[in-house]
């Protein structure tokens, strides 16, 4: 009897032990990432699970916003412009959609057009208004006429909701995208992973250097760190916390890439709710929170402390993050000034599908209570905190990540959920919107920085960082996120 | 019996019907707004309200219902927000992996449970019975989830002998597949078989009182005799009563742990499905799930009449 359980155990040891994967070489490549994404037409959702997939692997723009942040020349070789009105793209010649057919100008054309029309949905349609006409000059030359002068105008060809598709393709967009990227969709397993696989026809000699990347979809912090000390996935990019960083550091299987993004983590307060309405409340908030302790206390120390909306990785970033250091004295006089000299009770509103958000509001919660101003914390689910928060400004306090890059002009519009109106800020950022001239812009950005500091709309607490940690000897990826993409193309294994 | 069979198929339509307009009614009284989440803080509310009027939400809440109710009796489920796919092929998609999950956890708790609670009962109050209880009291103690996580940092990252997650498929053959469900089903199953262990020596030590099992053993019967004809029998209605309930459970545990070991099942579906306000998701996998439930029971009360000849459905 002992020796048959014995040989059991042995032999469920064996069967348990024998795997396939085992056979697979080291060009291939398995991700972790958290979040499945919603669909994967970029010319339908705004996700940036989306565009971790499709955009810069399967789908390329115009334009290309590179690993340092640059606008660079990308489907369009160079372009040209006199006026700042009229901009004329140059194609690349000989670039091929997936499906084997070259890409042409009229591709330009019926994507744009398809932006721009009212029935097709685009999320970003906005962006778009400001072309009056789109002319085909020839099969690889394209002529943008604009209304007016636009300075965001190469940045929103850059983005992901600009990407060139065959128009012949329109209906497969949401579930298999083609495009003229370095990689392919292989399979969509819905719920379990995504495959894409090398475009061996990629314009650009020697890339991609991957044969296939495998996205895994793992929700649970947790399980994607089980899942990366066991080998399963070679990458963990969007999933692990900072909490797990310290460990994998000193492990020498693994290299850690801690790096900047355009993730801004604020703390809101509605603007048009008192006691934030009044000034000087907004700004004893801002002296009450002590931000390096915050990234201490929520981030164990990872995330660079923010003074304003423009993040490091702008060229007009102006560093504010000692323009309003932490003074309780300062803070507690001025809601007495405000007429509040023993504080006030308000709620802050989370989403904890956002971890960061929660221990974020903790920390601030017990610093706000030296002040004097009580924060009960209320934990709503992402779909409330969309529809009560960021729809209907129904809050006094939230925090969260704005993960987009140029979002300035956010404050711009009193519409959105900060509430802020200040019609002087408005001008300016209007005045950077039309203003071509590179010095002439830099000073309206450190005009709009000190304005926003000044003002105090919400507080700038810290940029999220890139966390990301692959098995050594992964090469390739960017350090620094000046756009939120995952772009796979020059990524490889050290042979 | 075919009065009871018609009235038990009455019954559960009316569940059905009940248990839709429920879920429709809630899953919309919640604050949350599926196109609101489809386009994300990144769009604009502008954005968002086109979607909304594209995916007919403006209209009235009884006007959606009906809609949606006559397509399902015809079979349509609607097609879901977020993937583009017909609602009924993205749950046929997902059973090979919570059926299995499922089956399997069922299985490794029954195997598991009976025995040890035969085996506990027969030793009352002796170090055995103290030990299967203390197994179980183990069991009932420690939620799925973190079972999971002890059982992917034991047998994945230390041992390396399984995946710490994801699903092989069944095209590669049976064994792949089985592997890649085998952790989460110990995980699952272990709670159960925690309860059922209990069940099962509660329910046997009561036959083992009976009168009869005192006869049987004065007429010489061999123990083994006694404990699976006589006893087991007899103590098996409250046992399948308690396991069929168990199954219910064991579906709405796959939820949490297919998170856990990151597996494309039903469970998973579902909880993406809510938090993307995906509607015609949430309603069809719950209907799906309801009806599975409302089935089980339907078969453990028939199982009655085999294990219990005296009971009729007149």
């Amino acid at each position: 009897m002992r020796h048959l359980a014995k040989l059991l155990l042995v032999s469920v040891a064996l069967l348990l032990a024998w795997s396939p994967s085992a056979v697979l070489a080291q060009q291939n490549l398995v991700v972790q990432v958290a979040t499945e994404p919603p669909g994967l037409d970029l010319t339908a959702t705004p996700a940036s699970a989306t565009a971790a997939v499709v955009f810069y692997n399967v789908q390329e723009a115009l334009v290309k916003v590179d690993r340092h942040g640059k606008l660079v020349p990308w489907l369009a070789e160079k372009w040209h412009t006199s006026d700042n009105k009229n901009y004329t793209f140059f194609l690349r010649h000989g670039v091929r959609f997936h499906n084997g057919r070259e890409m042409k100008a009229a591709d330009v054309k019926f994507v744009f057009d398809r932006a721009m029309n009212p029935e097709t949905k685009h999320p970003a349609a906005k962006q778009y208004e400001a072309i009056r006409d789109i002319i085909v000059r020839d099969d690889y030359t394209i002529t943008f006429a604009l209304k007016n002068t636009n300075a965001n105008f190469l940045l929103t060809m850059a983005r992901q909701g600009s990407v060139i598709y065959p128009r012949e393709a329109v209906d497969a967009l949401k579930s298999e995208p083609i495009g003229t990227g370095p990689y392919k969709i292989g399979e969509w397993v819905r719920g379990d992973r995504i495959v894409l696989l090398k475009n061996a026809d990629y314009y650009v000699k020697g890339l991609p250097r991957l044969d296939r990347a495998t996205y895994r979809f793992i929700p649970d912090p947790n399980a994607a760190l089980a899942a990366l000390k066991a080998g399963d996935v070679d990458a963990a990019m969007f999933g692990l916390g900072p909490e797990h960083i310290p460990d994998l550091q000193k492990d020498p299987r693994f290299q850690v890439i801690i790096g900047e993004t355009t993730n801004d983590v604020i703390l809101s307060m509605n603007n048009s709710r008192k006691p934030f309405t009044d000034v000087r409340v907004r700004r004893a908030i801002t002296y009450g929170i002590n931000k390096p302790e915050v990234v201490k206390g929520a981030m164990f120390g990872f995330g660079r402390v923010l003074g304003t909306n423009v993040d490091p990785l702008n060229p007009y970033f102006v560093d504010m993050s000692g323009a309003m250091p932490y003074d309780p004295a300062k803070a507690k006089k001025l809601l007495a000034e405000a007429g509040y000299p023993n504080g006030f009770e308000t709620v802050l509103k989370v989403a904890p599908q956002y971890y960061y958000t929660v221990r974020t509001g903790e920390v601030i919660a017990d610093q706000l209570q030296k002040v004097g101003v009580k924060v009960k914390i209320e934990q709503i689910e992402w779909g409330q905190w969309l529809a009560r928060v960021w729809k209907d400004a129904d809050y006094d306090l939230t925090i969260i990540g704005h993960a987009e890059a140029w979002d300035v002009g956010n404050y711009a519009n009193p519409k959105y959920y900060f509430r802020y109106d200040s019609p002087e800020f408005q001008k300016l950022f209007h005045e950077s919107e039309v203003t071509v001239d590179d010095k002439a812009r830099r000073e309206l950005y450190v005009k709009i920085q000190k304005k926003l500091v000044e003002d105090a709309p919400v507080v700038w607490l810290y940029i999220h960082p890139r966390i990301a940690v692959t098995k050594k000897g992964l090469q390739g990826l960017w350090k620094d996120l000046p756009a939120p993409v995952f772009d796979l193309s020059e990524v490889s294994w050290v042979k | 019996m075919r009065r009871y069979i018609a009235r038990r198929v009455a019954a559960f339509v009316a569940t059905l019907f009940f248990v839709s307009a429920l879920v429709f009614v809630v899953v919309r009284v919640l604050p949350g707004d599926p196109a609101l989440v489809i386009i994300g803080p990144e769009g604009s509310p502008e954005a968002a309200a086109r979607l909304r009027e594209a995916l007919g939400l403006n209209r009235p809440l009884l006007v959606q219902y009906t809609e949606w109710l006559a397509r399902a009796v015809r079979g349509d489920l609607g097609v879901s927000l977020q993937y583009d796919v017909p609602v009924g092929r993205l749950i046929v998609s997902r059973l090979p992996v919570t059926g299995p999950l499922t089956v399997m956890a069922a299985v490794l708790m029954a195997a598991t449970a009976i025995p040890l609670g035969l085996y506990a009962a027969r030793r009352h109050r002796r170090p055995g019975d103290y030990l299967a209880m203390i197994v179980s009291q183990i069991g009932i103690a420690i939620p799925g989830f973190w079972a999971g996580l002890l059982l992917i940092l034991l047998f994945s990252v230390h041992l390396g002998w399984v995946q710490s997650g994801g699903f092989a498929g069944w095209s590669g053959g049976l064994w792949p597949g089985v592997r890649s469900l085998l952790l989460p089903a110990i995980a699952l199953g272990f709670f159960q078989m925690a309860v059922l262990v209990r069940a099962t020596r509660s329910s046997v030590l009561d036959v083992l009182r009976e009168d009869y099992v005192r006869t049987a053993r004065a007429k010489g019967v061999s123990e083994l005799s006694v404990l699976a004809k006589h006893t087991l029998r007899n103590a098996l209605i409250p046992i399948v009563t308690v396991a069929g309930l168990q199954l219910g459970q064991l579906m709405a545990g796959a939820i949490v742990l297919e998170s856990v070991f990151a597996l494309p099942g039903l469970g998973r579906l579902a909880l993406g499905a809510i938090t993307a306000r995906d509607l015609p998701v949430v309603q069809g996998v719950t209907l799906f799930v309801a009806s599975t439930i409302v089935l089980i029971n339907f078969a453990v009360d028939l199982l009655y009449v085999v294990l219990d000849p005296r009971i009729r459905y007149e």
